[in-house]
């Protein structure tokens, strides 16, 4: 941590910099954006980078995941709303439920998938880089077609409840409410996932397997266990992103996946492989960068993305906090 | 009976035949020591008994029971402890979670064997909340047999500890040893011929992943022909 | 005055070279190229001609992945990009520097080559030294960022609809072309001859001193490196090698399409084409991509036809129509099903099968 100090106090210039060109309280209300955008790429990111640094996989399939779990969350939501009209309700406690209930859906069917995928899919190839790459890729297809053929190729409306749309007017600036809900989401699985990690004893292990897996097998731990629990896990996160991603921008289509998968790569090479905090500061730095710039020259806000990783990869080639493996 | 057994092994890598009749057998209690010029495949041999590579041809037996085809953590728990070359720390992690790690289970037996192990190697104790990254070769080298000492170990592998080390550091080393043989038995591929003799009972010698001479290790030292054929000194 | 005796190493090159004229492989590449050369006279189609050009160039672009991925052993996702980067230096050297003309198009190809290699080399420079997973992302990043590009950058590349290129002379649309040819037809053979003589080449290199050298730091890059190979240099030369040739295949495409636009060119469907037809063809086995080609295209030009079929069939239940006109769904489940049973594609099971039957001492063990 602390060798990545002077660059996170780089970091933080970066982002004050803006502030000569956008008006305060733009710069807060993009600031927020930012944020929460780089929250929901952490949370797809997170996963990425566990599976990355523990299984040395290359997961394609993890943008479809994020679409499923968007798709289940969706389905589930429209259902309750259509039903009991909560989303529309003034209620809050209604509200919450629809969001909790959609986030369970969410998560629960991307983590099914991910069991499943990691035991018929990743499995049979582990140690295999080019296959691994080839066949996630395979089943990202084969899923998202799924999709398509299941809810069809357009683009659908998500329910959001009301309580989380609009804004909140704190002393003149305009806070947007939902992205404030997933920065909070975020900072809370970020936090779980730290406890998860270095109070546990499978964090332990998964952190000893990060490093080197082998050791951790000879030791007699069944690393194919923990592969296929921080597979899962990473995928419920993976679909939790997606519905959140799915509020967030208030409709979910088939390539939602697809199109969030290569920020999530850019931030996980960004902050190192194998590391939870490492994708947070990414994700995060990747979020407000393109936030910023997108509000100041629209057609250079990808590039931006690019940019950053081309620096970072440039002064450090593992990555921030990468373990240098 | 022996505690380990090897039998006409044959292992593969990738499209390299590396082990290609491996028969060696070792004696309870006492230090088999296996040498050989480097790519002889001593410690594929290794690798081989730990599960990480399978055979594709031989038996491998622990304590009369085969073991070929068993995956690593599986033979881990049957009480074999490995400590490879390299030594295989977690860098990242502390002293005392390295040692955590090696724990089949974290109960109070466990936490017994490590508060002895860090009564046997003091340095560990004074660094226990530090990264293992931090540490001398030395201290990594006590570190990874240390963590094979937290389980009750029937059998240990030792792939070249001496390696990279300091001779001073080497002295300590074979001291630490020494005071383990009585306990357990021990497996040791080495390539500092010195350390083995003081440290061997029975010996192998592998050369192009044959075992190609078996016998004490007193006899090999005594044998200037033989020293000079196999191992080149 | 006579030659020293050969070493053993001369002695078995020399062998090598004349068993390469005798191989029963040879008659059968023969025929193939006779068989592409002859076909305007037997099927004079205009589909079964832009099918068999179309599968001459992706055969020959999915080689040169090959190159990349199977001989060298490197997961690039950049090389549909240097595809697109050729098929844009063209359409844009005839299209843009005023009435097209032969110079032009050679100044397109050039242009494409030039850009190509410096990508190459500096994506290379910069991510060849990391993890091969690292890589694979990190191409996979400035691929995606060429296509936003090409798509944002629409004063230049005509955005998402394209270039329509006007060639010059006798490639050009209608063209009366030479020697009784149309000009469609000396197109189809000056794109072919192109196409062979880059598998040519390609066949020397991997075949060469420096592809065995290649496919030993692909098997085992830390003994090559002991071995003294500045592995670095080779897998760059590599990729470059790989990717300019590409670019030239991509500048040969814009000239029988006509057309340059970013999904088709540079986007991840032409990525997952070459991808799949070395799979289905086999890896590291050059010719497989022609195999994978012909499969790959020839079935995409047949489905058309089925859906209308399923259109009909399956009129009453959405559910089922939308099931039988996912054709990409079949795609990836064809694609999966060959990395799983046939990870060594259709030639290279072939090949093992063949070896196999010679017995164990063909297999060349050390």
């Amino acid at each position: 941590m602390r060798r990545a100090t002077p660059l996170l106090v780089g970091a933080a210039l970066l982002l004050l910099l803006p502030l000569a060109a956008i008006e305060p309280r733009a710069w807060l209300t993009l600031t927020v954006a930012g944020l929460a955008m780089g929250m929901l790429i952490f949370l797809v990111a997170a996963g990425l980078t566990l599976i990355f640094g523990l299984m040395d996989v290359l997961n394609f399939a993890h943008g479809a995941l994020f679409s499923w779990g968007a798709y289940a969350g969706f389905t589930v939501a429209v259902a309750v709303d259509g039903r009991w009209g909560w989303a529309a309700s003034p209620s809050v406690w209604a509200n919450a439920g629809l969001l909790l209930l959609a986030v369970a859906a969410a998560v629960a069917v991307a983590f099914a998938l991910g069991v499943v995928l990691e035991r018929v899919i990743v499995r049979p190839v582990y140690g295999q880089h080019l296959f691994q790459i080839l066949i996630t890729l395979g089943a990202t297809i084969v899923l998202e077609e799924l999709i398509r053929v299941a809810w069809g190729p357009n683009d659908q409306v998500m329910p959001v409840p009301a309580t989380f749309q609009g804004s909140w007017d704190v002393a003149d600036v305009v806070v947007l409410r939902f992205p404030a809900i997933a920065i909070g989401l975020g900072l809370l699985v970020y936090g779980g996932m730290q406890w998860l990690l270095t109070r546990t004893r499978v964090g332990l292990i998964v952190r000893a397997g990060v490093e080197n897996n082998e050791m951790v097998q000879v030791m007699g731990h069944d690393i194919h266990r923990y592969f296929t629990g921080v597979f899962a896990a990473g995928s419920g996160l993976a679909g939790l992103g997606g519905l959140m991603w799915g509020m967030f921008s208030q409709s979910v289509r088939p390539s939602m996946g697809g199109e969030q998968l290569i920020f999530a790569f850019i931030v996980v090479i960004i902050g190192g492989l194998g590391s939870v905090t490492g994708s947070l500061v990414g994700a995060l730095l990747v979020g407000l960068a393109y936030n910023y710039v997108a509000f100041l020259v629209p057609k250079a806000a990808i590039g931006v993305t690019m940019g950053i990783m081309v620096l970072v990869l440039l002064a450090r080639p593992t990555g921030l906090y990468g373990a240098g493996k | 009976m022996d505690v380990l057994e090897l039998e006409g092994v044959h292992t593969d890598i990738g499209q390299h035949h590396i082990l290609q009749g491996v028969s060696l057998r070792v004696r309870p209690d006492a230090v088999t020591v296996l040498l050989g010029r480097n790519g002889a495949g001593k410690t594929t041999t290794m690798r081989t008994v730990m599960g990480v590579l399978p055979p594709s041809r031989g038996t491998v037996r622990f304590e009369g029971r085969p073991i070929h085809g068993l995956p690593p953590h599986a033979i881990a728990r049957l009480g074999i402890g490995y400590v490879p070359e390299g030594q295989g720390i977690f860098a990242a992690l502390t002293v005392e979670e390295n040692l955590r790690v090696a724990m089949r289970a974290e109960n109070a037996e466990s936490r017994e064997r490590m508060r002895r192990v860090l009564t046997l190697f003091p340095d560990l104790e004074r660094f226990r909340p530090a990264r293992a990254g931090t540490l001398s070769g030395g201290q990594k080298q006590m570190l990874a047999i240390g963590r094979a000492l937290v389980n009750p170990t029937r059998l240990l592998l030792i792939d070249e500890p001496s390696k990279g080390l300091a001779p001073i550091v080497v002295e300590h080393l074979v001291g630490a040893l020494e005071a383990m043989k009585r306990e357990t038995t021990v497996v040791l591929v080495e390539q500092n011929f010195a350390m083995a003799s003081r440290l061997g009972d029975d010996c192998y010698v592998m050369d192009d992943g044959r075992t190609v001479y078996a016998g004490s290790m007193a006899a090999l030292a005594a044998d200037r022909d033989l020293k000079r054929r196999y191992l080149g000194i | 005055m006579s030659a020293p005796a050969p070493t053993p190493v001369q002695a078995a090159r020399a062998a090598a070279r004349r068993d390469r004229w005798r191989s029963p492989t040879l008659s059968l590449r023969l025929a193939v190229v006779l068989a592409w050369a002859l076909l305007p006279a037997v099927g004079p189609s205009f589909q079964l001609l832009d099918l068999a050009l179309k599968i001459a160039l992706f055969a020959t672009l999915a080689a040169s992945y090959d190159v990349v991925i199977g001989y060298t052993g490197i997961v690039s996702f950049g090389h549909a990009m240097f595809f697109g980067f050729g098929a844009y230096a063209v359409a844009l050297a005839v299209g843009r520097l005023g009435a097209p003309t032969y110079g032009h198009l050679l100044q397109g190809f050039l242009a494409g080559i030039v850009v190509s290699g410096v990508v190459a080399v500096v994506v290379g420079a910069f991510s060849l030294r990391v993890k091969a997973i690292f890589f694979a992302m990190i191409t996979l990043a400035f691929a995606e960022f060429a296509l936003i590009l090409a798509v944002q950058w629409g004063a230049l590349t005509g955005g998402e609809d394209g270039l329509s290129p006007k060639l010059p002379g006798v490639f050009a649309a209608g063209a009366p072309g030479v020697f009784g040819l149309s000009g469609r037809l000396v197109t189809y053979y000056t794109l072919l001859a192109v196409c062979l003589g880059l598998f040519l080449v390609m066949s020397r290199f991997v075949h060469s001193p420096l592809g065995r050298t290649l496919q030993a730091i692909r098997d085992n890059e830390l003994r090559a490196e002991a071995l003294g190979y500045r592995t670095f240099v080779f897998q760059l030369v590599a990729t470059s090698f790989g990717s300019v040739v590409a670019t030239v295949l991509g500048g040969g495409y814009a000239m029988w399409v006509r057309y340059v636009n970013p999904e088709s060119t540079l986007g991840i469907p032409i990525m997952l084409d070459v991808l799949l037809m070395v799979i289905i063809g086999g890896i590291g086995t050059l010719h497989g991509g022609l195999v994978g080609a012909a499969i790959l295209l020839s079935a995409r030009t047949l489905l058309p036809n089925l859906r209308g079929l399923s259109g009909s069939l399956f009129a009453g239940s959405e559910i089922l129509q939308r099931l039988s006109e996912r054709w990409l769904l079949y795609f990836g489940i064809l694609f999966v099903l060959v990395v799983f049973f046939f990870p060594r594609g259709v030639l290279g099971t072939l090949r093992e099968a063949l070896a196999r039957r010679r017995g164990p001492t063909a297999s060349g063990r050390t």
